[in-house]
Parts: structure tokens; C-alpha cells; sequence
């Protein structure tokens, strides 16, 4: 009997250690001589350092360093522009912009000394609004650049043409808000210099060996003499990637002081340090035939990055076309154009970009539809793009359960007795109720990060035969550990329990991208099924000589390899990886698996097969609007996640709720206050992220397409399902009372206002009919 | 969060003279929910912190037919909510205490802290004063007694004195036919703090209203009773009508709050949605819907 735990609910195999509380986060090491970071940040938009007096500071007893940007080192960091500096020097671009860094042997004696630095600004006008930066005198939040910072321009096939052909043309304008990523563990990063004087970092991140790069580059030392190890991380949803300057800070401090330095950020410093996802202005105009079939759609994305621009380019780029790629388009055009500002900078976050884009596409389909009277499940299915097909982007989509997932999520809400039902109202005369749903694709991989999107194992079988596995990628509470254990068990058919992920770690681990573009499971999956079958290879070819068999004729099963028809003739894992050591030539059973995607990076001119598989998504709400309250309530909720291959059920249900929950935070209540470009609620009592009280019972189901890249048929799953949730909100207000919110949060004001100007113009059209 | 000296006084008289003694430098704590926050992000720096948690004076709940109701003041809200004499005696004070801000403050909050913030962003002030309640102080000297509407002074301030403590709350026997409803309105559901809330405890003979308490909070910077609305209804048959009406007048005298919570313009509506619904929902007009 296969002892496979494949597509069974497992628990996460690191959750017993978190439960328990021993799970080691980055802001639980202790050190000897630890000392503590504190950084002190800019309080002003935009403003010139006049001056910076640390003497102070310095002087304060327990204080043992106090740096500033003329500390150095010098080298800017960013992505596509390197932009930024660890510490500002000279001017700061956003309020909470990173200007002193305190080392001391007491957070709170850190904290005090930070009060003491005496730092002069000169405040300067500030770029508050993508309109003020693109104005043609505004003065370039960089200097010596105007406020454009990215600009994407394409068109495939003709869409002046499509548009002249159709028989609907529509086009409107949506905006998007930024959102926190909310994440239980703020940043934390504890850093130390080793014995042999290498700079040793434990940080919270999605990626150990893209921090170490970071690392060696702004700290100006080589790749080799830091080692990155990703301590226990508590979610990261795209904001512990590669542009926030905590694991930095803490180096710099350890480099400075020769000591090891813990530097976790509180909640408030999290919000200022953090970037939140990136906020768009999106004019859309689609073209569609009588029968819903989109014949043009064109393009316009105004995004902000705000100082500094980070992932927002990829971002946006992500906006600009990837929702294209889930239907079958001819005639695309799309133009994006990055802004800086002088607000706190925004970034990756999960969905990346995608979000965004489909709020305006569903909402947009949604609205045409009705124009059309054509259901809007019938238009999302007649465009949707099969299963073998090469889409206007050139996009392979190897496979795809949209259609199942529609229809899963519709039906499970009840949707056809629902569906602008006027017999819909709620549980109260001033109650309305109405329906919507939203479609998604997302990629599983991504080629664009650097031509490579490959992911190498590394496993051994000890002596008692049980396998320990190294990986880079990151497990960020989204379940890669347990993903790698479930494959690698599957493969040598041994209990889950006799495998053992190790944590990341640059030293040790095989060079990964680590956990983003919902890439761990499909490359970090195929890359531990080749490394459980090189580790096979190995125990067959020992057995097989030791039991003079051919290598044809053997069986693994249960953890004992044997003769097939021969039971007598057997070894177990054990016994061979010990006699794999113990002979003349012998070894330890240890091999690197590797796996690289059969994708090509995009062309200039954004064409080509970037991802070895695509996932898709759908959800499906109910929605109850008080029409004298404006106050939305989601009362039922169901998105289906298509991620070719449930390995643990459980985990992708776990993350689909957690998706719409995130969904609905940013559609309903997440709001991030900025004036003046101050941020005014940085704290979870005034910025609202849902609780369960906030939330329905959440409801989810798998599609399971099977991808003919993916390992055992899996794509990414964490993804996907945050996307559809907003325009579905959206969709099933507009459902409900018939008014459309197409700026970002639905707030209670908001439809409220909306419901009012419906009321004079019902009015209006009354007195005309009088 | 700065160090201090953690004081345990086994009085009221030993905790009020320490206040005394320590004036500004220190702070008093009940449960504790919003001083740790205070303390944390050093927005207050006491260097004493007076507990108040072995000050059995200010522990209990009890009910007395010809007194009423007497509640200590580190009695926490889940303890109201729980209590079985408030739940047969006060039913509009117990589901109030029970929807407290959230679980975690509900079970580590206490009530005589929540008067002593002064916080209008919050639930018992406006129940507890459409419910006639007192406040007991006391300091090293004796007890003195205020009602709630002297008790509870604007934004932040209250009427204790610096070496006094609240020790417990009053809360009178209500009339025979007096019925009472608490409603709070949450913005979104995500939020903790009411953003409007509006307590009503009437007299009632069936449709008619005998007089009636009516309190608005959270909107406006201390609640307060609207004494044109309760003059208007006393002796009133209430229809859909009359409710309206007096949902209209407290609307519009009130001064709402203005802030990044909620606009004025928006809580003044809410304000009269809310005023409205608790008024037909008391009086049975309708089914109690919406803002719970």
C-alpha cells in the first residue's frame, strides 16, 4: 500500500512547531552581546537634510552606534532603478523614509537615543498625486528625472479596427487603492558578524538568496561572505520580497558595530517601512460582438509607485496585460505609466498587479453584459481561452478549469434563483441582496524574473532512512515545506513524518528564486520530483548489485526496496543508505535535483511563453447593501481555486480563504489614510483588516485541471484566488441596488452618495414623465 | 515602553494617597487595554503605575430590589454581560456589555476604566446614562456620588479628581414598565468601535411612550441625552411617523465628530438612521434590523 499523502489534507508540516510556539521567528534570536536597532525616519513628504546632530544620541550611555547616509555605504538599491539608499542623505523623498539607525544595548535605550538625533529639514513642496507629477513644470521627485518612471507601450492586431466592428463599445474608468500586506510578523531581521568575519543574517523573508544578493551588493561585500538563513516567517504576501530595508539596516548595523543586532519592527514602523500594493487609475474600453465576444480592448493604467519604485514596474507591467491572456483577443492595445510621488512607496502584493486589472475587467464585463442581456457567466465562458491554446500574447495555456471553476462558484451561491432577482431583498425592507462573480488568471512561474525559473533540491537519506531536504525556496506560511515533504515522500514512498525540510539557508540550501510569482510549487515540485528520483536511482543501483537483480526488476514500496515476485529479496532505505557509506567507494546518499521551465522570456515587444502554467480562479458573493446605511455586507462567499492538482486539500481550501479574506479587506474595509502624505492610521485598530466577525463563512473548492507541466499536474495555488473577490463585491452591489462603485474601497459613504444621486435622477425622470 | 514602578496599594486610601503623592508622573490601572497601548507607543512616560487590582471594594456585581443595581469598578464586561442579575434586571446593559469592542476587551477591559478614558468612541457611557446611572469616587477623605452626565465632562475628560478613584457604578431599579435598547452602528464590520451609537430607555403603555432617556454617542464628542427628542415624545403614541420625527430633531442637535473615522455629514446620517431604528425597534413598529 502507497503511502503517498498526495491529494490527502495533511497538516502543515511546521504547524505543530508554530502552535507550540518553538517555531524560531527572526525577532527570537538571542544572541550573546545582542544589541537592539532602532531606526529613526523621516517626518516630512519631501524635505532637505540641513543638517543631522547624532552627538547626543551618541553620547547616552548603552547607545554603541548611531549612523546616518554620510556613514555610508553609498550604493543605491532598487530594481529596475537603483534609487535608493539604505540611509537617506541629503534629501528624504517619502514621510517614514529611513534617515539615523540606532544600535544599543536595549530596544528601549535604542528607542530614547532616537529622540536625541537632532536632524534639521528644510520641507519642499511635495508630490502628492500622479496628476501633480505628471504635470510639465512639476520638479522630478528625482533629480535630474522627470516623474515618469517606467512607461509600457504595445498593440497586437488592430484594435481601432476591432472597435469600428463591434456592436458595444464601452469604456470607463476604475481606481484602485493600496493595501497592507497585513502580515501576523512584522519585518525582522537579527544580524551578526560570524567568527570568521562573515556577516550572518536571520531574516523574515520570501527569499533568502535574492536578500543575500541585495545584501552584498548595498553593502558593498562579496556574495560569498554573507550567509542568508529565512527564519520561521509569518506571511509575507509579497511585502517580504526585496524592497523593504529591514535585513539591510540590521547588516549595516552588524557590520558597524562588530556585534550581532536585532532589529524587528513594531507595527507602526512596519506600516511606514513596508510598501503596500500598488495603486492604479485604470481606463478600460472594451469592443464586443452581439453575443458578448470581446473584439477589441484597450488599455490605460496610470499607476503610483511613490518615491521609489521598487517591484511597481513588474507590477504594472503584470496590470497592463496578463488579464488579456484569458481570453481569446485578437486586438489588444495597452499603455501603463509609473509615477513617482512623494507618498510612501507600494509595490509587490499578492496577486501582483493582477488584483488591480481585474476589478476593472469583471466589473467591466459585468456592466456589458447587462447591456447586452447576455449572462455574464455566457460572456466570461464564450471568451474564455482553452486548454492547448496559444493566446494573443503568446501564452501557452497547457491547462485550464475556468469554466469548471464559474460554474462550481456560481452554483454553490445559488446564483441562477438570485441573479437580478427583484424578489431579492434582504433580511429587511431597506435590504437589498444581489450576486456577482469575478474570473481570474495568474501565472504558476514566471521567466521575466532573470531568463531562469528553475529550482534545485538537494536531499539526502540518512541511516535510518529518512531524507532531509534542502531548498531555497520559501516557505512564508503558504505551505512550501509541507509541499516538499509531500513530494519528496510520495517519490521514495516513505511516511511524511521520515522527511525533514530544512530551513532555507544560503550556506547550505541549492540557489533558489524563492516564494513569488506562485512558483515554488510547480518548480520547487518538479525539482523534488527529479531529486527523489536521482535518490532512487542511487538505492536501486545499490540494490541491485547487492542482490544481484537488474535494476528492471525492483520495487519501491513502503520504504523497503525488493525483487518484484521475490519479497525475500529485500533492503530497507536504512540498510541501504548505510551500506552506501559503509564500502570501499562509498558514500552518503545525497543528490541535487534540478528542474528548469520550458518557457522563453518575453520579446521586446512583450511576446512570448513567460510561465510553464497558468492558474485560474473564480468567485462567487452574495451580497446584502443597507440602502440607508450604504453598509455592504458579504453574506455568502465561494471562490474556486483551479490549481491543476490538490496535493493537500486542506492547504489549498487554507489558502482561498485566506485570499477572499484578503479580498474582501481591500474591497470593504483596508484603507490606508494618507494626508499630506503622512500615513494617519498605521495601527490595526485604525486600519481595519477583517476579522472573523467581518467575514461569512468562507467557502472554497478545487478544479483540479491537471497541467501537463506541472509536477504530478499541481500549479500554484496561493495566488489566484485573491483576485476575483473585489469586482465580484463589486459586481453583486451593482447587483443588488443597481448603483456602480468603480473606485476602490467600496465604502459605506460611497454607495450611500451613489444611491442618493440614483434617487434624483429616478426623481427626474419622473417629473419628465409627469 | 519606558520602565516605571509598579504600585499595588491593598486601599482605596493607600491607592488615593499614592495618587496624591505621585500627581502626573503616574497613571492608574484597571484592565489595562488602552494604558499598554499608551505605554507602548510612549505616548504616556509615568514612572508609577497604580494597580488597582487588589482593591476588593471595587470587585462585584450585586442587585438590591430597593437599591438597584451596584457594580464594582474593575468588573470587567464580560463579567456584566455574564452577570446573571444585570441580564434579568438590566437586559439593555448586559447585551450592551456583551458587544463590547471585541473578545479580547471585552474579557480584560473593565467597566470603571472605560468611564475613567472618557473615550467616546465607545459603548457603556451612553447605555449607562439612559439607564440613570452614578458614578461612586473616592479618595483618601470619603465617597462622593455624580451622575453620569456630571461624571462624563467632553472629549477625554472626566470629573475625578487627581487622587480619586471610580470604585463602582449605580445603576437605579428601573420602572416596571420602562424598556430599554442599546444600538450600535459599526461602520464596517471590520471596526470595533462604534461610530454611532444611541441608547433609549422609555416608559411605555403599549404604543404610547410615557418619557423616555435617549442618549446619542460615539458621534459626538460626550454622549449626551437630546432633551428636545424626549420632551417631544413624552406622551406620545409612537408611529412610524413620530419616530422619524424625533430621529430628524436629534439629527439635527447634535454636533457631530468629524475625523478620519467618519465625517461629520456621514454620522449625522447614521445618527438619524440609528435614532430611527431604535425607536421603532423599542416600540415594535418594525423588526429591530440593521445596526446591531
Amino acid at each position: 500500500m502507497s503511502l503517498s499523502t498526495l491529494g490527502t489534507d495533511v497538516p502543515q508540516v511546521n504547524a505543530r512547531s508554530k502552535v507550540l510556539g518553538r517555531a524560531q521567528y527572526a525577532g527570537d534570536i538571542q544572541l550573546a552581546g545582542m544589541l537592539h536597532g532602532k531606526v529613526l525616519r523621516s517626518p516630512y513628504p519631501h524635505a532637505r537634510i540641513v543638517s543631522i546632530d547624532t552627538a547626543a544620541a551618541l553620547a547616552l550611555p548603552g547607545v554603541k552606534a548611531v549612523l546616518t547616509g554620510a556613514d555610508g555605504p553609498r550604493t543605491l538599491w532598487g530594481v529596475h532603478h537603483k534609487e535608493r539608499r539604505i540611509l537617506a542623505e541629503g534629501k528624504v523623498r517619502f514621510a517614514g523614509e529611513e534617515v539615523a539607525a540606532v544600535a544599543a544595548v536595549t530596544e528601549e535605550i535604542a528607542r530614547d537615543a532616537l529622540d536625541l538625533i537632532q536632524v534639521e529639514y528644510e520641507e519642499l513642496p511635495a508630490i502628492l498625486t500622479p496628476e501633480e507629477a505628471l504635470d510639465a513644470d512639476a520638479p522630478g521627485v528625482h533629480e535630474g528625472r522627470n516623474n515618469v518612471s517606467h512607461d509600457i507601450q504595445f498593440e497586437r492586431g488592430n484594435a481601432d479596427a476591432g472597435f469600428a466592428a463591434a456592436h458595444l463599445v464601452h469604456e470607463a474608468t476604475y481606481t484602485t487603492h493600496a493595501q497592507y500586506p497585513g502580515y501576523m510578523e512584522p519585518m525582522a531581521s537579527v544580524a551578526t558578524m560570524d567568527a570568521d568575519g562573515r556577516l550572518q543574517v536571520w531574516t523574515s523573508t520570501q527569499s533568502a538568496f535574492l536578500a543575500r544578493a541585495r545584501l552584498a551588493a548595498v553593502l558593498e561585500m562579496p556574495v560569498s561572505q554573507i550567509r542568508v538563513i529565512q527564519a520561521t516567517t509569518g506571511g509575507g504576501f509579497g511585502g517580504k520580497m526585496i524592497e523593504d530595508a529591514n535585513n539591510l539596516i540590521a547588516g549595516l548595523l552588524a557590520v558597524k558595530t562588530g556585534k550581532p543586532v536585532r532589529l524587528v519592527n513594531n507595527r507602526l514602523e512596519d506600516f511606514l517601512a513596508c510598501c503596500s500594493s500598488l495603486p492604479e487609475r485604470i481606463t478600460l474600453k472594451l469592443g464586443m460582438d452581439k453575443d458578448g465576444i470581446i473584439v477589441a480592448k484597450d488599455v490605460r493604467i496610470i499607476a503610483e509607485c511613490g518615491a521609489y519604485s521598487g517591484l511597481s514596474a513588474e507590477v504594472m507591467h503584470v496590470s497592463a496585460m496578463r488579464s488579456d491572456n484569458m481570453h481569446r483577443l485578437q486586438n489588444v492595445r495597452s499603455h501603463a505609466t509609473l509615477v513617482y510621488t512623494n507618498n510612501p512607496p507600494h509595490g509587490a502584493f499578492r496577486g501582483f498587479g493582477g488584483t488591480q486589472m481585474l476589478f476593472a475587467l469583471n466589473s467591466h464585463i459585468d456592466t456589458m453584459a447587462r447591456m447586452l442581456g447576455v449572462d455574464v457567466i455566457e460572456v466570461h465562458k464564450r471568451n474564455a481561452i482553452g486548454a492547448g491554446e496559444t493566446s494573443v500574447h503568446g501564452w501557452k495555456v497547457g491547462s485550464t478549469g475556468l469554466k469548471e471553476c464559474i460554474d462550481q462558484c456560481t452554483e454553490a451561491i445559488g446564483w441562477a434563483g438570485k441573479r437580478s432577482s427583484t424578489a431579492q431583498t434582504g433580511s429587511a425592507s431597506h435590504k437589498r441582496r444581489g450576486v456577482g462573480m469575478g474570473a481570474a488568471m495568474h501565472v504558476s512561474g514566471n521567466r521575466t524574473i532573470g531568463n531562469w525559473d528553475g529550482s534545485s533540491v538537494m536531499l539526502k537519506i540518512n541511516e535510518d532512512g529518512r531524507v532531509v531536504v534542502h531548498s531555497g525556496e520559501a516557505d512564508a506560511g503558504q505551505g512550501a515545506m509541507t509541499m516538499l515533504a509531500q513530494v519528496v515522500a510520495h517519490g521514495l514512498d516513505i511516511p511524511l513524518a521520515h522527511v525533514h525540510v530544512a530551513i532555507p539557508d544560503t550556506d547550505v540550501s541549492p540557489w533558489c528564486i524563492g516564494a513569488l510569482a506562485s512558483r515554488v510549487t510547480i518548480a520547487g515540485g518538479n525539482a523534488a520530483i527529479v531529486a527523489a528520483g536521482l535518490a532512487r536511482d542511487k538505492l536501486f543501483a545499490l540494490a541491485a548489485e547487492t542482490l544481484k537483480a537488474t535494476v528492471d526488476q525492483l520495487q519501491l514500496a513502503a520504504g523497503v526496496v525488493s525483487v518484484r515476485g521475490d519479497a525475500s529479496r529485500k533492503f530497507t532505505l536504512a540498510e541501504l543508505a548505510r551500506m552506501h557509506i559503509w564500502r570501499h567507494g562509498g558514500e552518503g546518499i545525497q543528490v541535487v535535483g534540478s528542474w528548469d521551465s520550458k518557457t522563453v522570456m518575453h520579446d521586446d515587444k512583450v511576446y512570448g511563453n513567460i510561465a510553464p502554467a497558468y492558474s485560474f480562479a473564480a468567485q462567487a458573493v452574495e451580497v446584502e447593501v443597507d440602502t440607508e446605511t450604504g453598509q455592504v455586507t458579504v453574506v455568502n462567499s465561494f471562490v474556486s481555486d483551479d490549481c491543476g492538482k490538490a496535493f493537500n486539500p486542506q492547504a489549498v481550501h487554507g489558502q482561498s480563504n485566506g485570499a477572499a479574506a484578503q479580498a474582501i479587506g481591500w474591497t470593504l474595509y483596508e484603507h490606508m489614510q494618507l494626508e499630506g502624505g503622512r500615513l494617519m492610521n498605521g495601527n490595526f485598530a485604525d486600519y481595519t483588516m477583517p476579522t472573523a466577525d467581518a467575514l461569512p463563512m468562507l467557502q472554497s473548492g478545487i478544479v483540479e485541471s491537471s497541467d501537463p507541466n506541472g509536477p504530478h499536474g499541481a500549479k500554484g495555488a496561493s495566488e489566484t484566488a485573491i483576485l476575483p473577490g473585489a469586482p465580484a463585491i463589486a459586481n453583486a452591489v451593482f447587483d443588488a441596488v443597481g448603483v456602480r462603485i468603480t473606485d476602490l474601497p467600496i465604502t459605506p459613504e460611497k454607495v450611500l452618495a451613489a444611491l442618493r444621486l440614483q434617487k434624483q435622477a429616478e426623481k427626474q425622470v419622473g417629473v419628465a414623465h409627469a | 515602553m519606558r520602565d516605571f514602578d509598579f504600585l499595588e496599594p491593598a486601599s482605596v486610601q493607600e491607592a488615593s494617597r499614592m495618587l496624591a503623592d505621585l500627581g502626573d508622573e503616574c497613571r492608574v490601572m484597571a484592565g489595562g487595554t488602552a494604558l499598554m497601548l499608551a505605554l507602548r507607543q510612549r505616548m504616556l512616560n509615568p514612572t508609577h503605575i497604580v494597580s488597582l487590582a487588589r482593591l476588593d471594594r471595587l470587585r462585584g456585581i450585586a442587585f438590591d430590589a430597593h437599591k438597584g443595581l451596584r457594580i464594582g469598578a474593575l468588573s470587567r464586561h464580560c463579567d456584566v454581560a455574564a452577570s446573571p442579575v444585570v441580564q434579568q434586571h438590566y437586559p439593555m446593559l448586559a447585551s450592551m456589555a456583551a458587544r463590547v469592542a471585541n473578545p479580547q476587551v471585552r474579557n480584560q477591559g473593565t467597566l470603571g476604566g472605560n468611564l475613567c478614558y472618557g473615550d467616546p468612541a465607545t459603548d457603556p457611557p451612553g447605555c449607562l446614562m439612559a439607564l440613570g446611572a452614578q458614578v461612586v469616587l473616592a479618595n483618601a477623605h470619603g465617597e462622593r456620588v455624580l451622575s453620569i452626565e456630571e461624571f462624563l465632562v467632553d472629549y477625554y475628560v472626566t470629573a475625578i479628581e487627581p487622587d480619586e478613584v471610580v470604585v463602582e457604578i449605580r445603576v437605579p431599579v428601573p420602572a416596571p414598565d420602562a424598556l430599554g435598547s442599546y444600538v450600535r452602528f459599526l461602520r464596517t464590520a471590520a471596526e470595533h468601535r462604534p461610530l454611532v451609537n444611541v441608547s433609549l430607555l422609555a416608559r411605555r403603555n403599549g404604543a404610547q411612550c410615557q418619557s423616555a432617556c435617549l442618549v446619542v454617542g460615539a458621534s459626538v464628542p460626550v454622549s449626551r441625552r437630546v432633551r428636545r427628542a424626549e420632551e417631544f415624545l413624552a406622551g406620545k403614541t409612537v408611529t412610524l411617523e413620530v419616530a422619524q420625527e424625533v430621529a430628524d430633531m436629534i439629527a439635527a442637535d447634535i454636533e457631530p465628530l468629524s475625523d478620519s473615522r467618519g465625517s461629520a455629514d456621514y454620522r449625522r446620517d447614521m445618527v438619524r438612521v440609528v435614532a430611527r431604528r431604535t425607536i421603532t425597534g423599542l416600540f415594535g413598529l418594525a423588526s429591530n434590523e440593521g445596526a446591531t
